[in-house]
């Protein structure tokens, strides 16, 4: 019974994943496709507290679900207007790339379903002392990696900032971010600016 | 649940992101498609972590060190794509085809 409920848990969880893995590649819409990150991610979440990661299971709420679904959204609503929604969403390479992938995931899946793991038979601590073990990681043996792991996270919040904000005035055919975003303009020269290219 | 399983949804949430890196027009689409990726691979280590070394600290660091990763990325990637806009007035990566030779 027991082994049946974790099943049962186990398979919702991963179409929970997989499902809007694919609305998100397939969505036409683009702000559709942002928002099915959402229950992707709760997946891959639920799968961390399935796999009793739980330090992993609330940083991935905290990261994907929070941080980068924002970042994600923000950028999707500043540029809202870009893309012509008629035009198509995929290019070319759609049918190909399709194909091998669908292969690679049907392949992978088969060659790791036969093969034959040394399997542990250890169980991981429980929620507290992973944590600490993981803390103590970080500040002992792995303390390198982490502080370097910190120095890229502080150069991409400098380089994003330099990015975003360089300010080199509008182009001829380009109005500035700020005239775009601007409630007086009418959404319609928007459109036909570019959908004039 | 045996570790298989975990790596079977790894490995085909991969193929979903890849898939999607590969076809998808819009940048921002194409950052999702990382973002996929990125996240089959976490499974991957925390699956490893559980069924083959659940005492041991180097997966979850990687994890860590991953996840940090995937957050630079994003926001790095998301400030290309609004220059982009800005410049280009547009989004979509063929146009950014400038140094094409």
């Amino acid at each position: 019974m027991m082994h049946f409920a974790m099943q049962t848990a186990f398979w919702s969880l991963a179409a929970l994943t997989i499902i809007p893995a694919l609305c998100v590649v397939n969505a036409r819409s683009i702000v559709h496709a942002g928002f099915w990150l959402l229950p992707c991610f709760l997946g891959v979440a639920g799968l961390y507290a399935a796999l009793e990661a739980h330090f992993f299971f609330v940083t991935q709420i905290m990261i994907y679900a929070g941080a980068i679904l924002v970042l994600v959204l923000f950028a999707l609503m500043l540029t809202r207007n870009a893309m012509d929604p008629g035009a198509p969403q995929h290019n070319r390479l759609r049918p190909a790339a399709g194909v091998i992938c669908a292969a690679f995931g049907i392949l992978a899946s088969y060659t790791l379903s036969h093969h034959h793991w040394n399997l542990s038979t250890a169980l991981p601590g429980d929620a507290q002392t992973q944590t600490q073990a993981l803390g103590d990681a970080l500040i002992g043996l792995y303390a390198v990696p982490f502080e370097v792991a910190s120095l890229l996270l502080l150069s991409a919040l400098i380089g994003a900032v330099v990015l975003a904000k360089a300010d080199r005035g509008p182009t001829a055919d380009t109005p500035a971010l700020a005239d775009l975003m601007s409630p007086s303009q009418p959404a319609q020269s928007d459109h036909e600016r570019i959908g004039g290219h | 649940m045996e570790l298989s399983n975990y790596l079977i949804v790894g490995a085909v949430l991969f193929a979903i992101g890849a898939y999607g890196t590969i076809t998808r027009r819009n940048a921002i689409a194409v950052l999702m498609g990382i973002e996929l990726m990125l996240n089959a691979a976490n499974i991957n280590f925390l699956a490893f972590w559980r069924f083959l070394h659940p005492t041991s600290m180097e997966p979850q660091v990687f994890v860590l060190v991953g996840l940090t990763v995937a957050a630079a990325d994003a926001a790095i990637g998301l400030a290309v794509v609004l220059n982009l806009y800005r410049d280009f007035g547009a989004v979509e990566v063929d146009r950014a085809d400038t140094l094409k030779g």
